[in-house]
């Protein structure tokens, strides 16, 4: 694992079956918005010793001609949508800040959980992100300063503490602390 | 020391063994060995759409 710069990871990692499942969405989802990962897969990917469900993904709110346009690229490469078949039904839920999930046909798990951009820190996290570079491909994630100020002091479930802490001992010779606090006091008081 | 913290102690002992293996052995070394535990726990995830959405607390889907 190398820490090219702040915004760049390099991994020389062997791919698990999630990492294989994440890469193939967003090889679909690039070519038609932007996007962050964040929460626990972001913990896996960097090493974290455990497996996950689901893959948390933020976009910023597109208009339905695009989303279209992503579902029927989804569909075309074998995912549907565990929440519903209709593109309408599914923009709906997106326009009421819920979150929808994809898999691979006839799967339930892993799968893609992505919702819409809803308040300054999934902004943030957008706009601020590191490209991991992996076997030629690359995934996008949230600044690690965030995840674990977000872990710590918001999400707090023993789960979230570990990636928390796996993240802080994989880069504690990466991570900006003083930014780690910031993005604390940012969230104190807003969840 | 009750059972809950004594657990908690050690997982947060194993989480800190690992993470430094991690940052200590090359990334096809310890991927090799998340990959076990990641690829076999996928293989042995069995639910329905109906148990997922339960599990997860989420209403926002359409019941078939």
């Amino acid at each position: 694992m190398k820490f090219i710069n702040k915004k760049i990871i390099e991994l020389d990692r062997e791919l698990s079956d999630l990492d294989k499942f994440t890469i193939d969405f967003i090889d679909i989802l690039k070519k038609h918005t932007n996007y962050v990962i964040v929460s626990g897969y972001v913990a896996i990917l960097l090493g974290r010793a455990r497996a996950s469900e689901d893959v948390d993904i933020i976009i910023p709110r597109i208009n339905l001609l695009t989303f279209k346009k992503i579902y029927n690229d989804v569909k075309k490469n074998n995912f549907y949508c565990l929440n519903a078949e209709k593109e309408k039904t599914i923009y709906s839920y997106l326009e009421d800040n819920l979150a929808v999930r994809f898999a691979k046909k006839d799967t339930m798990i892993p799968n893609i959980e992505m919702k819409w951009i809803k308040n300054n820190f999934d902004k943030i996290a957008l706009e601020n992100y590191i490209d991991v570079k992996i076997k030629n491909k690359s995934l996008r994630i949230s600044h690690l300063e965030l995840q674990i100020a977000f872990k710590e002091n918001v999400l707090k479930s023993p789960k979230d503490l570990e990636d928390a802490d796996h993240i802080k001992q994989v880069a504690k010779e990466y991570l900006d602390k003083k930014l780690i606090q910031k993005y604390k006091e940012m969230l104190h008081g807003f969840y | 020391m009750g059972f809950i913290e004594e657990n908690e102690k050690e997982r947060k002992s194993f989480v800190h063994k690992w993470a430094e293996y991690v940052r200590t052995h090359s990334d096809r070394e310890w991927s090799k060995q998340q990959n076990m535990i990641i690829n076999s726990a996928l293989k042995s995830a069995n639910m329905t759409r109906e148990q997922f959405f339960k599990m997860k607390g989420e209403t926002n889907y359409v019941k078939y």
